[in-house]
């Protein structure tokens, strides 16, 4: 379980201490065991930098950050991130890349190559195992990090926009893919998009954030059965939900531009 | 597409005669065109008659001779001694000092001024300064070539780590990596590109830096041999000197680049 | 002065780096010299001093080195007045860029001491060839980055300019020469660079009447604090011109972003 309370981050100037920006207010919220958030929000929410502090990359000013009670201190062996630009080693072959994470944390070679073969075959990549990362499609590539971040095995997935440098069509393959796999290997999952679908098609609850500086607006449930697919969108909870994701998030920019102006 | 090298902090792209990587067509192109330039040297040096344009097949004429008579090869090897030694000085010291700099800000920020200073600098002034040190030795070849090639790999070497995509940098750090984790296995792999390509302008600022300093001491090496000729006024032999280090030159950067493409299949 | 920002502070330390590593350099020449006690080897201070006599007390420098730097300037220019007319050429004309290209591979690889007997050969061993030498290694910089230059204009612009109706002249006076013109002063920048170190080149092997003479001069008298005091001088001139280049450079295309050959 993530336990954030008070969570304030702000990020100085590079000329001086007058001109900082503060990234996220004040927040406070929790994600259940094996539960999937989903977040969302406009620009300026502060929703990265968020996972970032979570995921133990970026120190925070103000709150507490535990996980199961425990501080964050730095990375983990409970977290693992999925992210949005795939950060791929672009010399490695698909099984190296996918036993990255294994290698650093000091396994032997033998278990490396025995997960890092499982999970290729878990995300549909067989046969690919020696290709260069250039050799494949955006959403292979992605699936390659996901896998990469499956094979430490951690408590908490952290997935920055993982679907948003793919065309939609793609997107959707990897969301249907992504959802029987978490079926399959239940973790406690925080997803970030920018996508209203995908906000509510993945998740179990939605984290509305709203711009400068980020604070949680509303964690919206979302009572829809799983396994979820193609038919969950038609539902009229699916799109009531999301209209209202909608109309928030609308609003949200209306102000926003009205602000600039 | 072009590969890009970094040089007094600028970028390169490099380009040699009959490239490598050209597709074939061009590769004849320019082939005819240096041909073409070949035959007009031929024409102009009969037709002028000065003592400094021989014709071309009088250059060839000379080539051939010094490789039938053994003549050059002596100094050929003295030669390239030099610029091995030189070489892989300037290359243990540069990938150093450049993996310093490009990792950490404190070192490059108190060397950036010096190194660029010392590469903008003509480096073949420092050789009254070298004789003064090592006296009238071999020291003194070597001395100048890793003072011709030294800074410009330090210089690619330091920008190449230092523009590694910070989002590797990052994935590795969320995976718990530490400091030489990071260093191994992602700054080192991920510089190599660039790397090369300073390695690839060190070789060629090797090789003159060799020529000048043989030149300059005119006692062995392929230098003294162009300096004998030249006071000799046998032009058709100088020139056949020049062609000799161009092909050394050549076949310097063929080799790195080889290496490199080895090295670097994964690079787009 | 007090650094108020941290962008200030940032610049104070990184220059108190600097200074460091220059003190710690000179003491270690300084120390290492007065224990060796090489008649070859001038200390710190003897080479500052030195260099003081020269430039500013007894000006002994001034004469040779007006000497040496008219193969400098006069090469440059003859350089500049040649290479970029080239570039240009091969740059916006494709037939004679492929013809040349092959060419400027080879000068740029090729070293061009061994042709400096050619030059004395041709042209005697006076200003001439000094010139010549000069010549043989500044042009080809020149000319390879202003071709990338006019190269690297976006066609886009061009085929912009052309929707419009524009002429060839009009092309070039408005399109091509404005987008070259960053990497063309880079190009003389860097040609200035190797200008120098042609001079210098010359200056050692031909032994004229300028630096080359005054140097021999100096370690014939074993006066060694003004042999290194005048490879001071020269490497201060290099970087006196360079950084003015530079500046220049920087006032001439502020938006540049740096992909010079050379």
């Amino acid at each position: 379980m993530i336990q954030i309370r008070g969570l304030s981050k702000e990020f100085l100037g590079r000329d001086g201490a007058d001109t900082g920006v503060l990234a996220i207010d004040s927040l406070n919220f929790e994600v259940r065991d094996n539960e999937f958030l989903t977040v969302i929000g406009p620009s300026g929410c502060g929703k990265t930098t968020l996972l970032r502090i979570i995921a133990g990359l970026i120190p925070f000013d103000e709150g507490e950050v535990q996980i199961d009670d425990v501080p964050v201190t730095g990375p983990g062996a409970d977290r693992a991130v999925v992210f949005q630009n795939f950060a791929l080693l672009p010399w490695a072959d698909v099984l190296t890349n996918v036993a990255f994470g294994l290698e650093i944390r000091g396994a032997s070679k033998s278990e490396c190559e025995a997960t890092a073969m499982r999970l290729v075959k878990l995300v549909g990549l067989e046969g690919f195992e020696r290709r260069l990362p250039k050799e494949l499609s955006g959403g292979m590539q992605q699936r390659v990090g996901l896998a990469r971040a499956l094979a430490v095995n951690p408590q908490i997935l952290l997935m920055d926009e993982p679907f948003g440098a793919l065309d939609e069509q793609t997107r959707r393959l990897l969301q249907e893919q992504l959802l029987r796999i978490w079926d399959q290997e239940r973790k406690t999952v925080m997803f970030i998009t920018h996508s209203m679908e995908e906000a509510v098609l993945l998740g179990d609850r939605v984290m509305l954030m709203t711009p400068r500086p980020g604070r949680v607006k509303e964690i919206i449930d979302v009572p829809l059965k799983r396994p979820r697919g193609q038919e969950t969108e038609k539902s009229t909870t699916f799109v009531e939900i999301k209209e209202y994701l909608w109309e928030n998030l609308r609003s949200m920019q209306v102000l926003d531009q009205r602000g600039e102006a | 597409m072009a590969r890009v090298a970094v040089e007094a902090g600028k970028i390169e792209p490099v380009s040699m005669p009959l490239s490598l990587r050209q597709p074939f067509r061009d590769a004849w192109f320019e082939l005819a065109a240096l041909l073409g330039g070949v035959i007009l040297w031929e024409v102009l040096g009969w037709s002028l008659a000065m003592p400094w344009l021989p014709p071309f097949s009088k250059i060839l004429e000379a080539l051939v001779q010094f490789v039938q008579s053994g003549v050059i090869l002596g100094n050929v090897a003295t030669s390239l001694e030099g610029l091995v030694i030189g070489f892989t000085i300037s290359l243990f010291v540069g990938l150093f000092v450049g993996a310093l700099m490009g990792r950490y800000r404190r070192v490059e920020k108190a060397l950036d001024v010096y190194v660029n200073a010392l590469l903008i600098s003509p480096a073949m002034i420092f050789a009254p300064i070298f004789f003064a040190i090592f006296g009238l030795s071999g020291a003194v070849r070597i001395a100048v070539i890793v003072m011709y090639s030294l800074f410009v790999i330090i210089m690619n070497t330091a920008t190449a780590i230092r523009n590694v995509d910070p989002a590797l940098v990052e994935m590795a750090s969320s995976f718990g990596a530490n400091e030489r984790q990071i260093f191994l296995r992602v700054l080192l792999p991920a510089s190599l590109p660039l790397v090369f390509a300073g390695i690839r302008l060190g070789m060629g600022r090797a090789v003159k830096g060799m020529i000048n300093a043989e030149m300059l001491i005119a006692m062995v090496g392929l230098g003294a041999l162009a300096q004998r000729y030249g006071s000799q006024f046998e032009a058709a032999k100088v020139f056949a000197i020049a062609l000799v280090v161009l092909i050394i030159a050549l076949v310097g950067n063929w080799l790195v680049q080889a290496v490199e493409n080895r090295l670097t299949r994964w690079a787009d | 002065m007090i650094p108020k920002t941290d962008k200030q502070r940032r610049n104070l330390s990184d220059w108190s780096l600097r200074i460091c590593v220059f003190v710690l350099f000179a003491l270690s020449w300084q120390l290492s010299a007065q224990f060796m006690k090489n008649m070859l080897i001038p200390t710190f201070t003897e080479t500052i001093n030195g260099f003081i006599q020269l430039v500013f007390v007894t000006g002994r420098i001034w004469r040779p080195l007006y000497i040496s730097n008219q193969a400098l300037v006069l090469g440059y220019i003859l350089s500049v007045a040649i290479a970029i007319p080239l570039g240009l050429a091969a740059g916006r004309v494709k037939w004679i860029d492929r013809i040349l290209n092959p060419y400027i591979g080879v000068f740029l690889a090729i070293p061009i001491a061994p042709l400096i007997p050619i030059a004395i050969t041709a042209l005697g061993l006076g200003l001439a060839s000094r010139v010549a030498i000069v010549f043989l290694f500044t042009f080809v910089f020149i000319a390879v980055n202003t071709r990338a230059g006019v190269r690297n204009v976006d066609p886009g612009l061009i085929e912009m300019a052309k929707s419009f109706g524009a002429s060839e002249r009009q092309i070039w006076h408005r399109i091509v020469i404005p987008g070259a013109v960053p990497a063309i002063f880079a190009g003389l920048r860097i040609g200035l660079g190797r200008a120098v170190a042609g001079m210098v080149i010359v200056e050692l092997l031909l032994v004229a009447s300028g630096l080359g003479r005054l140097l021999l001069e100096f370690a014939g008298r074993l006066q060694a604090e003004f042999v290194f005091a005048t490879v001071l001088v020269v490497i201060v001139e290099a970087l006196l011109l360079l950084s003015v280049m530079r500046f220049a450079e920087q006032k001439v295309a502020p938006w540049a972003h740096d992909s010079s050959i050379g």
